[in-house]
């Protein structure tokens, strides 16, 4: 009997420490950080890593189109290589689908219920330009499968590029419809609090979006029956009017942590000098221009010791032997030697400090896309005027600022902006590349993909004497995907695309098709 | 009056009865008085009674007696071995003492004293080999570095696979600091800490080994039926010393050690700095021509390290009556490595007592406080063993600052290596912890047939964690004007437990039930801060850092366990046992839904020579018994893994963005089943004895934390419930006492163990699990595959043609490589062996342990760094042409007839050669070792000599040796170490060498001294 009462007193304790249990229990949510914040704690972590994104990956883009080279001879990305089971050349893929991803979602979902129209138009066209920019890089990416909230879904297929290029103009228009709406909790000061690049001005957002619907549209121009060209030009006309509408960031640049990547602090430069395809068209001995010096050369482009300009050759370093003296030498960016650290108190230069600016679309940008979308439909005069407003407007970029002497004189010369008769292609793209140095590795890109490398349209360029052994001659069309996100964990879904392949980033993307 | 006038002196001997060997410390105590004494080495006592009291007399392991004072003045005790284990007890969970013989699952003791006497500053190192079924790995062979114990084998992929610890029946913390609690991990990428680089010392070792009587190891979920979840990779058990009544006892211990290095990797000494042939000092491969013969050359590595030193103190009080005891001990430990600036101290007070305070009520309380203060070098890349190997031999290392005071660097470029002597005096990595464990612990008996215990444990510690990186550091530091990351961990562990034990007879038939509920809270609190540019780049404060600089990092870890026990023995004539266990656990780091689980064993023991008629083969076979036993446990999930919170930002303009993980709101315990049959046979008076068991695991819905994903998903890692595996393993341990005369006696011990594993079942489309961390070097990680052991390495490996044969680069003549990581090696041991064996003559006692392994890779990722930079003495044939063998890669590698290669290579003009190989040619296959683990000399002063001084009861001298010697097949320096600490989930990095310091030769001398 004894022991029947004793039990049953225990079981009757024990259920009544149980029913308080589950609040002693409820301890799970982290207690280090939140997990509801309103869009604008979201946006600027957002718009950053869209940025490092660029600036990582740039590091091989802008070998591939040749804004710089490493000062060690035959490396890889010189040769419109790859590193193989890297994760180089997967940064944008980090930014787009993590840094931005389900935080953009979150940011989308609490404008959308916050009234904020206007964090729910930037954060759409967060969204369309990310994929622009990725679609653009790595061709098909995942789209319709992205962020399936299913845990034990582990293959994410992919899309086509022309469901991206799709989605993007889809996205940008409804960023549109409510970067133009001024009611609900729409206003410059909330907006300011997370918006780091226009400081929460809506109205240049806006002129962003369309500034995005012309480079997706003008990406087609080899598709005779998607290219429209009037189309572009007007998406050019409603997007930046001016020099002040461009999309410059701006870091903090106090410490490695909020610094541009390309600033002395974040040391990633030190290997990189100058191309001799961008010199060569700065100082004049590039054909196209007729021999005339660019008073660009001395603010973009870093001086060796000795007082000269000089550019590395794609695939052939800078010699370190004793014949080639330490002035004489190629120097990095911010005008140090290359191969090592820069020394303390660096503070670089043109857009390369730790503040940077770093543009990221500009007024000069898009002109020249005018000027090439009016060539290509045969109105040599709207192209032309479009030219000469790309030049000059980058001849005043505040990180440029040539003085108004030299730019008249530039403006002036015939070789530089001749008759509407005598524009050619060269020229309009040889300016645009030259306005998007240092910043605008892919569009640049696109630009090259489109003529195919052609030397006609992009005089001067030279392709690697030897390409990388995977290209198998073939020059580079795309980055791979990722390594430790699709070949290692979705490789299921690459092999569908071939993205196996060893010469997978030679394949042509959609975009560059006829 | 009267009654004092009628004690006297009763002196005696107390000795075996089965072989008048003498029994010295036996307890000697006039019952109910405060009166007692021990024997001393030859088993004499004596003690001062009055006739009609009664004397007790107990030792450990046999029968006690009682013996009326008569008339005699001399009273002699044979006391009795309990030879057939009937009545060995042991300690099982909950501090609840079991005899042995009702035991269906395997259990070892290791007694205390052979803990202290290896002279470990850790204990957990002197398990190694003691016990089968346990491995104990070092992190590196520094002062204080953490120790990994695996029972059984790895059960979870990615989580904690270490025991829980158990001091006086309640759980403490074995944490070890995870990088990502220091401010460095908001640091911009590459400036972070990571586990490969720095070793924190894991907190069971704080315990001193002076204070523990024994240790029992449960090697199975068997024990989590008590424990809970905590105990599923087993239990080590920690029993205290108590003091013991009678006479107060002061005892003191020293020793006085000399440490070397182990077995260094060598290095070539015959070319210098330079590429291809030709003389360059912008890196440190040493490709470059050979050395002019006048050259001095530099013993970089000798002259860097030093013979360590180091000293131990333990110095203990002891006493009490039949009602109370008390106990009080202090120990200092001091050692200073082999590098020089590394050290470990440690100050351990412990504070222990018993009391009856009535009949039915006792107390039992222990204190410890325990200060530590460790000083270490980081490790993995950058490490001074790497630095040390790679710096030229032309060059005198320890010259390594400017006459300005700069750092001096051997190259020009950007690929200096760390000068050790400037890692050493520039950089820190240091901590310095206080921690309090007590627990109190009371029972009352309500009647014969029932008792009420109760028990609260405290484990209380903070430590504080240095990280100092010098401006001019070659390391991630040093690039930004100087590091300093300083950590503060507050832990707090409050356990209680409470239950209830009924006990009742029916006829030959014995039950007991115990009903329970134990509540585990745990709270473990990290504040951080870092601070770069420093001011004063030789001064080490946070103060010290530019303001602008300093980040900040505060985490807090919390997780609490509600469980509630039943345990039910019914033990059959003492011959069968049967014990059925439930267990229902509320864990807080699962969702509402899957917060409760429940989980059952039964085991059985069958002793069956209960059953055997006398004479016959019960003549040679005393004792045997069968064990079977099946149990389940749940395994609980990393803290706050359901749901998933935002990250601040550091980059420009703030914010918050998610971190790596995804969450996962349907998280659900793993859950381990064990199945174990074993035995239990004693020959020959427990003269031979035999173990043996055979287990398998079976672990499902593993959580495997960290799994790399798709970034398709919007995170990089997931936490999920997917992988099946199996563990299985036979332990073997053989006791015999070969001789045991008066004056000599051998006993040896043999364990062996093996084990195998599989993983059979990962998430859908996931073939292969790895652990980042564990990529210290070029392209090597531990990753399993599905179908494969869990201890395998994956990858980089040649390019093979169908047939096999390694593809061949016809431009370059050179061997291709793999981009998709396969399996290249195996770490699992074909078995383990642990030798102990014990000699004593007279009184001079001999003790040695060996520790051996047959097969198992190693990764030799040291070489594979002294061959791609041409330090490796098996570059010196580099002036030798050779063709690589293979075939080309030129189309027909895979038809009937490919092009064999022919293309010739002189690595001394082209050191790509050395740069081309695949990763796996550094594993090395198959190594095998015999260690000796530890030798021990004791020579006890003999009576006659002791009775002289009339102050010592007892003394001793001795001489112990710690790893004094390692033969072994592999080509590096010590193929035991591990690439990661213990912080890093699953199998870790065991057998991943890269820039480790072998464990070093240790050599003790000290005295015993008991007053």
């Amino acid at each position: 009997m004894q022991y029947k009462k004793l039990t049953g007193l225990l079981l009757t304790g024990l259920a009544l420490m149980l029913s308080s249990c589950n609040e002693y229990l409820d301890i799970n949510n982290n207690p280090n950080n939140p997990d509801k914040v309103e869009a604008a704690l979201l946006l600027a972590p957002i718009e950053n890593q869209y940025v490092l994104g660029i600036q990582f990956d740039a590091r091989y883009i802008g070998s591939y189109v040749q804004n710089w080279h490493n000062a060690t001879s035959g490396v890889v990305w010189d040769a419109q290589g790859y590193t193989p089971s890297s994760d180089a050349g997967g940064e944008l893929w980090r930014s787009v689908y993590w840094k931005g991803g389900r935080n953009l979602l979150n940011l989308i979902d609490d404008a959308r219920a916050g009234q904020k129209w206007d964090y729910l138009g930037v954060g759409l066209l967060m969204q369309a330009w990310g994929w622009q920019m990725l679609t653009d890089v790595h061709g098909e990416i995942i789209l319709s499968e992205a962020y399936d909230l299913d845990p034990n879904k582990n293959t994410f297929d992919y899309d086509t590029q022309e469901a991206v290029y799709a989605r993007v103009v889809e996205l940008s228009r409804e960023a549109i419809q409510n970067l133009n709406r001024a009611d609900g909790a729409v206003s410059q000061a909330a907006l300011a609090r997370g918006d780091v690049l226009y400081k929460g001005d809506r109205l240049k957002w806006k002129k962003f979006a369309y500034g995005l619907l012309a480079i997706n549209a003008h990406h087609l121009s080899k598709k005779a029956s998607l290219y429209k060209p009037d189309q572009v030009i007007a998406y050019v006309d409603s997007a930046f009017t001016s020099n002040a509408d461009d999309a410059l960031f701006t870091f903090n640049g106090l410490s490695t942590a909020d610094a541009s990547f390309f600033g002395p602090v974040r040391q990633n430069l030190q290997v990189y000098g100058q191309s001799t395809f961008i010199t060569r068209l700065l100082d004049g001995t590039n054909t196209a221009f007729g021999g005339v010096k660019d008073p660009r050369l001395p603010i973009m482009l870093a001086t060796s010791g000795d007082g000269q300009i000089r550019g590395i050759t794609m695939g052939q370093g800078q010699s370190t032997a004793a014949s080639v003296p330490l002035p004489t030498r190629v120097v990095s960016p911010w005008g140090t030697q290359l191969g090592i650290n820069p020394p303390a108190g660096t503070t670089g230069r043109y857009i390369f400090t730790d503040r940077g600016p770093f543009p990221l679309m500009t007024y000069a940008q898009l002109q020249f896309i005018k000027a090439e979308a009016a060539f290509i439909k045969g109105d040599k005069a709207t192209a032309l005027a479009a030219y000469r407003k790309g030049i000059e407007a980058h001849l005043t970029a505040p990180y440029v600022n040539v003085s108004a002497t030299d730019r008249a004189a530039y403006l002036a010369n015939p070789a530089v902006v001749p008759t509407a008769e005598n524009l050619a292609l060269n020229q309009i793209m040889l300016q645009k590349y030259i306005a998007q140095w240092g910043w605008g590795f892919l569009e640049q890109w696109a630009d090259m993909r489109r003529y195919n490398y052609d030397a006609s349209v992009f005089t001067g360029l030279t392709l690697p004497t030897t390409f990388y052994i995977n290209n198998n001659g073939k020059t580079v069309q795309r980055l791979r995907p990722r390594y430790n996100s699709e070949y290692v964990w979705n490789a299921d879904a690459l092999a569908k695309i071939g993205g196996l392949e060893l010469d997978f980033h030679t394949k042509p993307l959609w975009f560059t098709q006829p | 009056m009267a009654a004092l006038a009628q004690d006297r002196t009763i002196s005696g001997r107390v000795t075996s009865a089965d072989d008048n060997q003498p029994i010295p410390g036996a307890s000697v105590v006039v019952r109910g008085s405060t009166r007692g004494t021990t024997t001393d080495a030859n088993g004499n006592f004596r003690i001062q009674a009055t006739r009609g009291q009664a004397l007790r007399i107990s030792f450990i392991g046999t029968t006690t007696q009682d013996v009326t004072i008569g008339n005699a003045d001399v009273i002699n005790v044979a006391l009795k071995q309990e030879a057939n284990a009937l009545n060995e007890v042991v300690v099982t969970a909950l501090g609840i003492e079991r005899e042995k013989r009702q035991l269906g699952y395997a259990v070892t003791e290791v007694a205390g004293q052979d803990l202290a006497n290896s002279q470990r500053d850790n204990f957990l190192n002197a398990i190694q080999g003691r016990v089968a079924g346990v491995q104990v790995g070092t992190s590196s062979g520094m002062p204080g570095s953490s120790s990994s114990v695996i029972i059984r084998g790895i059960n979870s992929l990615s989580g904690n696979n270490q025991p829980l610890y158990v001091v006086d029946g309640m759980p403490i913390s074995n944490n070890t600091i995870s990088s990502n609690n220091f401010a460095s991990s908001r640091a911009a990428s590459g400036q972070s800490t990571e586990n490969r680089t720095v070793d924190f010392s894991n907190r069971a070792q704080d315990i001193n080994p002076n204070d523990i009587e024994t240790i029992t190891i449960l090697k199975g979920p068997e024990a989590a039926a008590l424990y809970g979840v905590e105990a599923a990779n087993g239990a080590i058990v920690i029993t205290t010393k108590k003091g013991r009544s009678g006479q107060g006892r002061i005892s003191y211990t020293n020793s006085f050690t000399w440490q070397q290095t182990g077995p260094l990797p060598k290095t070539q000494r015959v070319y210098g700095q330079g590429n291809n042939g030709v003389s360059n000092n912008t890196n440190f491969n040493a490709f470059g021509p050979r050395i002019p013969e006048n050259d001095t050359l530099y013993n970089n590595a000798e002259n860097f390290l030093r013979t360590g030193t180091g000293q131990r103190h333990n110095l203990s009080f002891d006493g009490g009556t039949d009602r109370y005891t008390y106990r009080l001990s202090a120990g200092y430990t001091s050692s200073e490595g082999v590098i020089p600036t590394t050290d470990y101290k440690r100050l351990n007070i412990t504070l222990g007592g018993t009391a009856k305070l009535t009949d039915k009520l006792s107390l039992e309380s222990t204190i410890q406080y325990i200060n530590t203060d460790n000083r270490k070098v980081s490790k993995g890349a950058n490490s001074f063993l790497i630095g040390m190997l790679s710096w030229p031999v032309t060059d005198d290392m320890s010259n390594y600052l400017n006459p300005d005071g700069s750092r001096r660097r051997a190259t020009v470029g950007n690929t200096e290596v760390e000068n050790p002597y400037f890692d050493i005096n520039k950089n820190l990595l240091r901590d310095r912890g206080n921690r309090v464990v007590t627990n109190v612990g009371g029972n009352y008996t309500v009647a014969d047939w029932l008792t009420l215990s109760a028990r609260v444990g405290l484990d209380a510690f903070s430590t504080q964690y240095l990280i100092k990186y010098h401006p001019e550091s070659n390391r991630s530091g040093g690039v930004i004007g100087g590091a300093l990351d300083q950590a503060t961990d507050n832990n707090r562990t409050l356990t209680a437990q409470y239950f209830a034990t009924l006990k009742r007879t029916f006829g030959k038939l014995d039950a007991s039930l115990l009903v329970g509920q134990a509540i585990y809270d745990y709270r473990y609190e990290v504040l951080a801060t870092r601070g770069e540019k420093f001011l004063d780049p030789n001064f080490t404060s946070i103060n010290n850092t530019d303001p602008l600089t300093q980040k900040s990092l505060s985490t807090l870890r919390q997780r609490r366990l509600i469980g509630a026990f039943a345990n039910a023995t019914l033990d059959y004539d003492n011959t069968v046992t049967l014990t059925l266990t439930g267990r229902n656990d509320w864990s807080s780091t699962f969702p509402i839904q899957n917060r409760s689980f429940f989980y059952p064993s039964a085991s059985l023991s069958f002793v069956f020579t209960e059953l055997l008629p006398d004479g016959g083969l019960r003549k040679a076979l005393s004792y045997g018994k069968l064990r079977f036993s099946a149990a389940q446990v749940g395994k609980e999930a990393p803290e706050y893994a359901t749901t998933q919170a935002y990250e601040n930002q550091t980059t420009t303009g703030g914010g918050f963005s998610y971190g790596f993980t995804a969450p996962n709101p349907v998280l659900r315990p793993e859950k381990v089943t064990s199945v174990e049959v074993g035995t239990e046979l004693k020959f020959f008076n427990g003269r031979f004895g035999i173990d043996a068991a055979y287990y398998r695991t079976t672990s499902v819905a593993q959580i495997i934390r960290d799994l790399r994903i798709s970034y398709g998903t919007g995170f990089v890692l997931k936490t999920i419930n997917g992988g099946k595996l199996w563990n299985n393993g036979i332990e073997l341990s053989l006791t015999a006492e070969p001789i045991r005369q008066p004056n000599f006696g051998w006993n040896t011990t043999i364990n062996f163990t093996k084990t195998d594993s599989r993983l059979e079942q990962l998430a859908p489309g996931l073939t292969e699990f790895y652990n980042s961390d564990s990529n210290v070097y070029s392209n090597i990680r531990n990753g399993s595959r599905l179908g494969g052991p869990l201890t395998t390495l994956t990858g980089n490996s040649y390019l093979r043609n169908a047939k096999g044969d390694i593809l061949i680069s016809p431009l370059s003549g050179l061997p291709l490589t793999e981009t998709v990581w396969n399996v290249v090696a195996d770490r699992n041991p074909d078995f383990v062996v642990g030798f102990l064996n014990s000699f004593r003559y007279r009184d001079l006692s001999l003790n040695f342990l060996f520790d051996i392994r047959k097969g198992g890779d190693v990764y030799n990722a040291t070489e594979s760094y002294l061959y791609r930079t041409g330090l490796s003495t098996k570059t010196l044939d580099r002036e030798t042409p050779r063709v690589f063998t293979g075939v080309l890669k030129d189309g027909l590698e895979n038809s009937d007839t490919p092009t064999r290669n022919s293309i010739q290579v002189v690595p001394y003009y082209n050191n790509n050669f050395y740069t081309s190989l695949a990763d796996e040619t550094f594993i090395e296959r198959d190594i095998n070792w015999v260690r000796l683990k530890e030798v021990t000399v004791r020579y006890n002063l003999p009576t006659s000599v002791l009775g002289r001084s009339r102050i010592f009861k007892s003394a001793s001298v001795f001489f112990t040796g710690n790893d004094l010697f390692l033969l072994t097949n592999y080509t590096g320096g010590d193929p035991g170490v591990n690439a990661v600490n213990t912080a890093t989930g699953g199998s870790g990095g065991f057998g991943i060498d890269f820039g480790n310091l072998p464990l070093p030769r240790v050599f003790n001398a000290g005295i015993n001294i008991g007053l």
